[in-house]
């Protein structure tokens, strides 16, 4: 039986796809008022990103973590938290699902389009990790043409142009890149030998080499200074203004170096802002 | 891999049960009801479904859960990771079953439904007692195929941070920086949960089939 309606296919489709095209438009994350006024700011962590943030035995704990603590103590609303896979973090509060990231969100020139960040919470300039057993990687140089994993969407990948030019002038160029979805499998692949070495900070690699001292080794560094910060919506400046008095407390107070030697090795001197050229 | 790591797997383990019987109890009956209502040829809802299924085959969905958990919100409808993963999956399976019991209607004979007419069944009667009976035992393998399917498409909902077996597994690795023991925890889960499935299938076909023979 041959349908007769006038409701064609092709229309249906445009009357479904044309509200959630209007709902994209919409998105916007609340500012320090509106936090105050309902009680609760919504906060979103990693899950996988030693030593920052991470779980163990079913537990959210790190760095990051531990300052959220800091700020539950802090605050005078509730902290909501959500711990998301890295791919979902950005978009989250881009989006304004979140109202902050609190995860190591490398301060880059490109981001400061769509985020603002809070002030710098540790150095993490990058370095290379080889394989321990790998002889022919000993400096910067001998990375010519060598295979290079890296996290997708990782602050790291629009910074390769300083590697390049640091392999340029001994001759070099840069290999392969393969972009993995999180660190943790980039660690794998090398260990497998897939690629020869794979970019991180220095804080994550430090943990890594730490924990299993037997398959990586620690290289040298691969791009000039770099800070990880906390992200905000852009233009979300009150907001901004809370969480940089919070960090500042907590430097004051001793809280904040306490954690980075905990759990970095080390305490930083970082400045109070910092305005990424790359 | 400590003890408290296995726990965290099974309790990864729980996560994937309950969302996976949940998105077959409430996509089963919801493809049902759409495949109803294309073989019934109800005037505009046939192409309502007709592009919904086209729609929901075409999408992917990590970008369905993505877009449920990142989209409501900006309309003000507030939804958790797992209520969104839900959503996603039930929305997903509901086009794959709505086909699959919509090739057991049209196989069904149109002389059964005659038949039926001919002795004054209603609607509603006609479809409890001849329809549904003989429909869903051609729907049954392919229904288990796309309930297999689905168990193993849950963890595509990490992307939202739902913590299912292999999101589980995937932050042990980056804990102890060893993914291998945690992966080889969660394949041991997945295949008793589908083998489980697979066993109903076999279970439900050979009692229709003695039934049978007895009558």
């Amino acid at each position: 039986m041959p349908t007769t309606l006038p409701f064609s296919r092709r229309g249906v489709l445009a009357a479904l796809l044309l509200p959630i095209a209007l709902w994209a438009t919409t998105a916007q994350a609340a500012n320090l008022d509106e936090i105050k006024k309902r009680g609760y700011m919504t906060v979103v962590t990693e899950d996988d990103f030693r030593p920052f943030e991470f779980v163990k035995d079913g537990k959210p704990t790190g760095f990051n973590n531990e300052m959220v603590d800091a700020l539950r103590k802090y605050a005078p609303f509730e902290i909501r938290q959500e711990i998301l896979p890295w791919p979902g973090i950005l978009a989250g509060v881009a989006t304004g699902k979140y109202d902050i990231a609190i995860t190591a969100v490398l301060m880059t020139k490109e981001r400061t389009q769509s985020l603002d960040f809070t002030s710098p919470i540790a150095d993490a300039t990058h370095y290379y990790v080889k394989r321990k057993d790998d002889s022919s990687i000993k400096s910067i140089k001998d990375l010519n043409g060598k295979t290079v994993g890296v996290q997708t969407g990782s602050a790291f990948l629009s910074r390769l142009p300083e590697l390049q030019a640091m392999l340029a002038k001994e001759g070099g160029k840069l290999g392969k890149v393969v972009e993995y979805s999180s660190y943790p499998e980039a660690y794998q692949d090398l260990a497998l030998k897939r690629t020869d070495f794979v970019v991180n900070t220095v804080i994550n690699l430090k943990a890594l080499v730490a924990e299993r001292p037997n398959v990586f080794e620690l290289g040298q560094p691969v791009s000039g200074n770099s800070y990880p910060a906390w992200a905000v919506k852009k233009g979300n400046t009150d907001l901004l203004k809370f969480m940089n008095e919070f960090i500042a407390a907590q430097k004051a107070n001793g809280v904040m170096p306490a954690l980075q030697k905990k759990w970095f090795g080390e305490a930083f001197t970082l400045p109070v802002s910092y305005t990424p050229e790359q | 891999m400590s003890h408290a790591d296995v726990l965290s797997i099974f309790s990864g383990a729980l996560t994937t049960l309950l969302l996976s019987i949940a998105g077959i109890a409430l996509g089963l009956p919801l493809g049902l009801g759409l495949a109803l209502a294309r073989w019934a040829k109800v005037p505009l809802l046939n192409q309502v479904v007709a592009v919904y299924v086209s729609l929901l085959r075409a999408t992917p969905l990590i970008t369905l859960v993505l877009l449920i958990f990142f989209a409501l919100p900006t309309a003000g409808i507030s939804v958790g990771p797992v209520t969104a993963g839900l959503i996603a999956l039930v929305l997903n399976t509901a086009a794959f079953n709505c086909e699959v019991w919509r090739a057991a209607l049209l196989d069904l004979p149109k002389d059964q439904i005659e038949a039926a007419q001919s002795v004054g069944m209603g609607q509603a009667l006609r479809f409890r007692r001849i329809v549904l009976p003989q429909v869903w035992r051609t729907a049954l393998p392919g229904l288990i195929n796309e309930m297999s399917q689905l168990v193993k498409l849950t963890p595509v909902l990490a992307v939202v941070g739902v913590v299912d077996i292999t999101r589980a597994a995937v932050r042990i690795g980056a804990q102890t920086y060893e993914p291998l023991p945690p992966f080889l925890v969660a394949l041991a889960i997945y295949i008793p949960i589908v083998y489980a499935l697979v066993s109903v299938q076999r279970w439900v076909e050979r009692r229709t089939t003695l039934r049978e023979a007895a009558a």
